[in-house]
């Protein structure tokens, strides 16, 4: 006999809303279908309405967690586009920015993983760590969450010798911290028993489903976006960790070990950073042409897709945030595993579903959701 | 007799001692995880508010979704009364039965009003909470087996009068007393066996559509049960308890006891749990017959 439970909208599991339409066989997950479309903002079509400038600051608002790699993809779109070089001094801070935010955002799930495992004072523990990398943010650009550091051509404030000293000092505590997560999150035998084995993507599937990030680099795939060199990855001395358990225990390892690899490339930055100006003197019009740019967020690769059509405003810009890619490979993830297991596999990929976000239609009086074919979509396009 | 079953030691005394710790029990985990945490008068704040709720049901609830909670509250009342604070003396002989078949009835009747309230989440959770309730029960009563075989009595006040001169049977039934306070870690519902009530996997388990009054039962019912517990193991295994300070003195330091559990460990999936206990009670059984034929 299988019983239906709704997991979301609302679901303590979940901090954003979106519906888990899971079917169980005593506590055996044998079916589950991913449900979006509450919190569409409609961030696209948007950006076509406002000039390239302007974008920069929707871009910035799309994720709570990840702004800054929001800005720097769309940014180094645009500069693609415009075909402009900016300054070493510019991509050196952009990285640091860049790995604070990896910072954060893995204290953060640490922290939320422990707490889907019951674990709450590992949740209390981190998340109070996470404040270290907030306040850095917060004394380098002014905020503690939407930086508002990059722009076209450039960043906007530079680094002050204080600040380099502060952030260095920053980092030397988290080292010591993150030691100790990794004690406690790889060898604690509660812990080990509710990730080991738990939430298995196999390479294979991991390839199927194009899945990105911290995830895929779990299941023995050497894919890390920073390989292609954007900002100064290029010029720091770093490696993209892999793993081979295909479970939540090695996505744990990756995103602790990635935790060092990124205070040892901001550590870097620092100290090797190059005097120089802060920007480029960008042209206004934007030449007519597409660009793709891709990055790694935290949660993996960030894809942004723009189109000028020579005026002021793009004419597309396509983004596909790492959730997105994630998302489909929850269904192997989770068909076989238990119910008890479900929280801490759905928080194993770090959703972002507000980043995610696809429109959903629902017919009205049916209660249904609507599925649109290729044919659709394209009849709907060319009508007025 | 009346107001020694009202007021001390009697149902008042109980249940306020119940919330009190239930305060300090938050309080404390909320400084280990470097929190302030609630204010330790908090369950009382938050009993008084349920009570004055409106008594709210929804459709489908059957008879035992309003009857379970009272039965579950009554029954671990009696459970504690029944045990010696203080050196008092309720029954003179036999009382450990009784204790142990009222709490096993408090655990049950909640979970018959998960079962009651026809939601998805309070079944799965109340069904995990009777998987749960085989698992533990076995460990609990062969920790308490110990010292009832070795002495032939089964009353409480008899073992908490034993230890006051005799000194501590935890000494003579170490592993005895460990099974006992992880069996009571999983009858009180803390981690690593908070598995029932689950926040993260089953919203808020087999209590998920209970509010204001019957809200209200569970939480007293809690608070009365671990404070009979902690009781049991103070008269049982720890040293007994000559007068009211020294009750409190010893059932605070096993409340900490549990915090640091609470604190340190994550949740085990119910398969795990039922396996964790019924090791546990494979070794207390092997224990118990290497001792009791004295071959330890």
């Amino acid at each position: 006999m299988s019983t239906r439970i709704p997991v979301g909208p609302q679901h303590p599991a979940l901090i954003e809303p979106e519906h888990l339409d899971v079917k169980v066989d005593g506590e055996t997950i044998t079916d589950v279908d991913v449900h979006l479309g509450y919190i569409h903002r409609g961030i696209e079509g948007l950006m076509q309405k406002k000039n390239y400038q302007q974008n920069v600051y929707i871009a910035e608002r799309i994720c709570g967690i990840c702004s800054g790699v929001h800005t720097s993809t769309y940014s180094e779109g645009v500069e693609s586009l415009l075909g402009l070089e900016v300054p070493k001094r510019a991509k050196y801070i952009r990285t640091i920015i860049l790995e604070l935010e990896r910072l954060h955002s893995h204290y953060l799930w640490l922290g939320l993983v422990a707490y889907e495992i019951g674990l709450d004072t590992a949740f209390q523990i981190s998340w109070r760590d996470r404040e270290i990398v907030l306040d850095l943010l917060e004394k380098i650009t002014g905020n503690r969450i939407n930086y508002a550091m990059n722009t076209i051509g450039g960043v906007r404030r530079g680094i002050t010798k204080e600040m380099q000293k502060e952030t260095l000092q920053g980092i030397d505590a988290l080292w010591e911290k993150t030691k100790y997560y990794k004690e406690v999150f790889l060898k604690d035998s509660i812990v080990r028993a509710r990730t080991k084995n738990v939430g298995v993507l196999k390479k294979r599937d991991a390839e199927r489903y194009s899945v990105a990030g911290p995830i895929v680099r779990a299941s023995s795939v050497d894919f890390d976006v920073r390989t292609t060199n954007y900002a100064a990855y290029a010029d720091v001395k770093w490696k993209p960790i892999v793993r081979h358990g295909c479970d939540i225990n090695s996505r744990l390892d990756v995103r602790i070990e990635e935790v060092f690899e990124a205070l040892n490339i901001i550590r870097q930055c620092i100290e090797n950073m190059p005097e120089g100006p802060l920007k480029t003197i960008v042209p206004p019009v934007v030449p007519k042409g597409e660009t793709i740019m891709r990055t790694e967020a935290p949660r993996g690769e960030l894809f942004y897709y723009i189109r000028s059509n020579g005026t002021a405003m793009p004419e597309r810009v396509k983004i596909r945030p790492p959730t997105y890619a994630n998302l489909l490979a929850l269904k192997p993830m989770l068909i076989g595993s238990e119910l008890a297991d479900l929280p801490v596999i759905v928080a194993s990929i770090d959703p972002c579903f507000s980043c995610a976000e696809r429109v959903g239609v629902i017919k009205e009086g049916t209660n249904k959701k609507e599925i649109f074919d290729g044919r659709r979509l394209r009849m709907m396009k060319d009508a007025p | 007799m009346l107001p020694e079953l009202i007021i001390y030691p009697g149902v008042i005394f109980i249940v306020f001692l119940g919330l009190l710790y239930s305060g300090i029990f938050r309080k404390i985990c909320a400084r280990m995880q470097n929190r302030v945490g609630p204010p330790i008068l908090q369950a009382f704040y938050d009993a008084i508010k349920l009570f004055g709720k409106e008594n709210l049901s929804h459709e489908g609830a059957g008879h035992g979704f309003f009857i379970w909670p009272i039965v579950a509250f009554a029954s671990a009342l009696v459970a504690a009364l029944l045990i010696p604070v203080a050196g008092t003396v309720a029954l003179n002989a036999g009382d450990l039965l009784i204790i142990i078949y009222f709490l096993i009835l408090s655990s049950a009747a909640l979970y018959m009003a998960g079962f009651s309230s026809e939601n998805p989440y309070a079944i799965i959770g109340a069904s995990r909470g009777f998987m749960q309730m085989i698992a533990y029960e076995a460990p609990f009563i062969l920790a308490i087996l110990f010292p009832v075989f070795f002495y032939q009595n089964m009353s409480l006040s008899y073992f908490n009068q034993l230890q006051l001169s005799n000194g501590l049977l935890a000494l003579q039934f170490p592993i005895a007393a460990f099974a006992f306070l992880v069996a009571v870690l999983g009858k009180v519902e803390l981690a690593p066996f908070h598995i029932p009530a689950a926040h993260q996997e089953l919203v808020g388990g087999y209590y998920i559509e209970f509010s204001g009054f019957r809200l209200a039962m569970v939480e007293l019912t809690h608070a009365v049960k671990t404070i009979a517990l902690l009781a049991i193991g103070v008269a049982l295994f720890f040293g007994g308890s000559a007068s009211i300070l020294g009750f409190i003195a010893k059932t605070l330091a096993l409340l900490f006891l549990l915090a640091v559990f609470r604190a340190t460990l994550a949740r085990f999936r119910i398969e795990q749990a039922i396996w964790f206990y019924w090791t546990l009670a494979g070794v207390l059984i092997i224990n118990l017959t290497l001792q009791h034929g004295g071959f330890l």
